[in-house]
């Protein structure tokens, strides 16, 4: 049973800098995985590889057992790939419906369809509600995105991800800079997603991470320094070191 | 044979004026983010301006450095009041610098009226020179060469070997940071905006001074220039000389060997880079 | 759709239709020409106001399909139900080659719009044997199909505005389609719909291309309307002059487009009879509008409304 995702030996170079210095890693389907680090340790930069935002320097990534290091970002999530952003990227100007919308329809043939207007597809719409229902904004809607909190945008941003049925999914730090309930929400919303989705994701938060995680992936500077499950990590003493030893 | 050089000596010396025009323009982009389309219209005010100045004092020179000054407080005064208002906007940045470009227009139009207009040079500059291989050329183009070399020269030696210079270009690589580490980066742009206002001003007296100046031709200027930055680069110097060189030679050749197409001559080529490199020979991917 | 728009549009129509009988042959012709700029105005805005691509070649299109429909009526004797046709088509043609230039983006997709509009620009000046030059193409009879001719200034008022409301309902549910959604998808951020799986390149192709249908469409428009075509019709500043159309009007609706025509074009008519200098005026209208009125008068009554009744933002 191929791994969902496979990096072999994954490089992004910026001119003298190696943000991604040959990292290598293997997430089995359905698993739970947590990419930890310090700042600056390439985890986004990885992500960002990984699903095509960038291109890889070198190396390889593969999507159950598919090679997909050189296709473009679009082409990934028609291949089962979502994601969210670091930094909140939602469609602030459309309505939290029409962000729905969107998200449902990016892999669907539908988005083409020029001669008939959106209020001909009922079902779509349904869709998008119950989307936004998932995480708790459904009464806004018709609302304009821009009227939304930060924490509230991040909630949408999962919901966009979530809704491009994704088979692999990348959460790029979706608990920063929420209140604690707007945590546990996002955090039970996780927990919750079937296990036909594989789950990475990015989190400062250790509770949050290693509550989630069935297995820890430690970064530091480029490069993968710990593996393991959630209680081998903690006991290491190198990662407790590059977390809470140095100055 | 003869005809073959003598037409890529016109380009050439097409490409310096045009230089003196996109040199200006790319770096006002390449710092500032400014898409400015009254350059043209700089350059029409800057002509009729030295023509005046020429023909009242005499002195061809002191028209050319005339109109080069004149635009600078022009220049301010739009950057300021105007341009600024619209951030980073481009398309605000383009419609309302046509706009000024057009009230521009029209009152040069109100102040010199709509005729041809050939501003005068001194009597050492007319006539023609023969060059090596017995070319029979004009003077004025010639030195016209000349001075586009000197000025890229200089430009070139400042932005590169001058500490000023290395401060435009962080500035261009890198605003925030610049602005971050203390320099004053509002200075550092009215400097470039009233360097992109005297050449522009400046070109329009040496060109006026062979092509004339007239309602229209700061349009017609404009989009050479554009042209030129568009395959050099934005942002960049050297994009500028090279654009400007490819333009002239293209133009020079295109209206004689195909005059009825000479815009597809210049214009095929662009289209065919942007294909490929849509930021142009040295500019940076947007 | 609120019933307070709903009645606006009824009075709009209504004034419409019963213009001719209500003023004179001035302002009738004056109509027509707000309703084709406004066709023109309306295509550049499909990029514009959706896509968040500002194309200032357009006018690149509607000059093509006048000189092809005019050529072809004029020098061939091709009647208009072939002629008509292969204006459109050839500007849309042309769009499906100048389409290349949606790989880029911003400020280089404008400067390359200018370029290529100055190609086809310099193509029907300085070609004069095939385009006329200057002078351009005369005598381009009115349309007709079989014995009906559309031969009055009334009789074309009806014509236009026939054709321009049906486009426009067309448009409308091209807006409203999942596509007219990508675009502004699209416009609102790129790299998000690019994660959620959409090409957006052959999204902004596609956009662009129909854009350059439409504004084919009112150059056929146009060559009827004026009997005659010449190169400023491809110039840049029409380009430039119906962009500014669309965002005095009001960018990303429908009236927008056609209120930004009327303005800008009743405002040309009015001062050019007492102040010869319109260039200026023109200019001047660019810069105020930029400065102060950025989202057109559309939106100026907008906020009007939302600042003064409780809102649901409607579904478009």
């Amino acid at each position: 049973m191929s791994a969902a995702i496979e990096v072999s030996n994954l490089a992004k170079v910026f001119g003298g800098l190696r943000a991604v210095d040959g990292v290598t890693l293997h997430v089995a389907p359905g698993e739970r995985r947590a990419l930890i680090g310090p700042n600056g340790a390439g985890k986004t930069t990885l992500f960002h590889c990984v699903t095509g935002t960038l291109l890889a320097s070198s190396g390889q990534v593969r999507l159950f057992g598919h090679d997909v290091t050189h296709l473009p970002d679009y082409r990934r999530t028609e291949l089962g790939m979502g994601r969210t952003f670091q930094i909140t990227n939602v469609f602030t100007e459309l309505s939290l419906a029409e962000n729905l919308v969107l998200s449902i329809i990016g892999t669907d043939r539908r988005k083409w369809i020029m001669h008939q207007p959106l209020s001909a597809f009922p079902a779509i719409r349904e869709q998008a509600l119950a989307g936004l229902e998932a995480v708790g904004l459904a009464d806004r809607s018709d609302q304009p995105v821009k009227l939304l909190s930060y924490g509230e945008r991040r909630q949408l941003e999962l919901a966009l991800a979530l809704n491009t049925n994704p088979k692999v999914l990348f959460l790029d730090e979706p608990c920063a800079g929420l209140s604690p309930g707007e945590r546990a929400r996002i955090f039970n919303m996780v927990r919750a997603l079937p296990r036909d989705i594989t789950v990475i994701l990015i989190e400062h938060d250790m509770d949050v991470a290693l509550g989630l995680a069935d297995r820890v992936t430690v970064m530091n500077r480029g490069r993968v320094m710990a593996e393991g499950t959630p209680e081998d990590v903690q006991a290491n003493p190198e990662v407790r070191d590059v977390y809470f030893g140095h100055a | 044979m003869n005809s073959g050089v003598l037409q890529a000596i016109n380009g050439i010396s097409f490409a310096a004026l045009l230089f003196l025009l996109a040199s200006g323009f790319t770096l006002s982009f390449g710092l500032m983010r400014v898409v400015n389309m009254a350059h043209g219209a700089y350059y029409l005010l800057g002509g009729y301006i030295g023509l005046s100045i020429t023909r009242y004092t005499g002195s061809f020179a002191l028209g050319v450095l005339g109109g080069g000054l004149a635009i600078i407080p022009i220049g301010y005064l739009i950057d300021r009041h105007f341009i600024r208002r619209t951030g980073e906007n481009h398309l605000a940045q383009v419609l309302l610098t046509v706009g000024i470009a057009f009230v521009i227009g029209d009152v040069a139009l109100k102040i010199w009226g709509g005729d041809n207009l050939k501003v005068p040079t001194p009597i050492e500059l007319r006539g023609a020179i023969e060059l090596p291989g017995g070319i029979i050329y004009p003077t004025y183009r010639f030195v016209l060469i000349l001075f586009g070399i000197l000025v890229g020269l200089s430009l070139w030696l400042i932005y590169h070997k001058t500490q000023i210079g290395a401060v435009v270009r962080a500035g261009v690589d890198d605003r925030e940071t610049v602005s971050a580490i203390g320099i004053n980066i509002d200075r550092l742009f009215v400097l470039v905006s009233a360097m992109a206002s005297f050449l522009a001003g400046m070109a329009g007296v040496v060109g006026g001074a062979f092509l004339t100046l007239y309602p229209g031709a700061e349009w017609e200027i404009l989009i050479y220039a554009l042209v030129v930055v568009i395959f050099g680069g934005l942002g960049s110097l050297e994009g500028a000389m090279i654009g400007a060189l490819i333009v002239g030679l293209l133009d020079a050749y295109g209206r004689w060997l195909l005059p009825e197409f000479s815009y597809f001559v210049l214009f095929g080529p662009m289209a065919i880079l942007l294909l490929f490199r849509p930021q142009g020979i040295f500019g940076r991917e947007s | 759709m609120g019933s307070y728009r709903i009645v606006l549009g009824l009075v709009a129509l209504a004034a419409a239709l019963l213009a001719p009988l209500a003023v004179g042959q001035f302002w009738m012709t004056l109509i027509t020409q707000i309703y084709i700029y406004g066709l023109l105005a309306l295509s550049v805005d499909l990029l514009l106001g959706h896509a968040g691509l500002y194309s200032l070649c357009h006018a690149s299109f509607f000059a093509i399909a006048a000189y092809t429909t005019a050529i072809l009526q004029v020098r061939h004797g091709v009647p208009t139900l072939l002629a008509a046709p292969a204006g459109i088509l050839a500007g849309t043609l042309l769009a499906i080659l100048y389409g290349a230039s949606v790989r880029t983006r911003g400020v280089y997709f404008i400067l390359i719009t200018i370029a290529l509009g100055y190609i086809i620009w310099g193509a029907v000046y300085r070609w004069a044997s095939f385009t006329g030059g200057d002078n351009g193409i005369t005598n381009v009879p009115p349309p007709s199909i079989g014995s009906v001719t559309v031969a009055s200034q009334t009789a074309y008022y009806y014509f236009a505005l026939a054709v321009v409301l049906l486009c426009a309902l067309g448009y409308r549910i091209l807006i409203r389609s999942p596509f007219g959604l990508s675009l502004r998808g699209i416009k609102a951020s790129e790299s998000r719909m690019r994660s959620l799986g959409y090409r957006t390149t052959k999204h902004l192709y596609v956009a662009f291309v129909i854009s350059g249908a439409m504004a084919s469409l009112a150059g056929v428009l146009y060559v009827y309307y004026n009997r005659f075509i010449n190169p400023v019709a491809a110039s840049f500043q029409i380009s430039v002059e119906v962009s500014l159309m669309a965002i005095v009007g009001g960018s990303g609706t429908i009236i927008g487009p056609f209120l930004g025509s009327g303005i800008v074009l009743g405002l040309r008519n009015w001062v050019s009879s007492f102040f010869e200098f319109h260039a200026a005026v023109m200019g001047i209208v660019f810069i105020a509008t930029i400065l102060w009125a950025p989202h057109g008068i559309v939106g100026f009554f907008s906020r009007l409304h939302a600042r003064g009744a409780k809102t649901k933002t409607a579904p478009p």
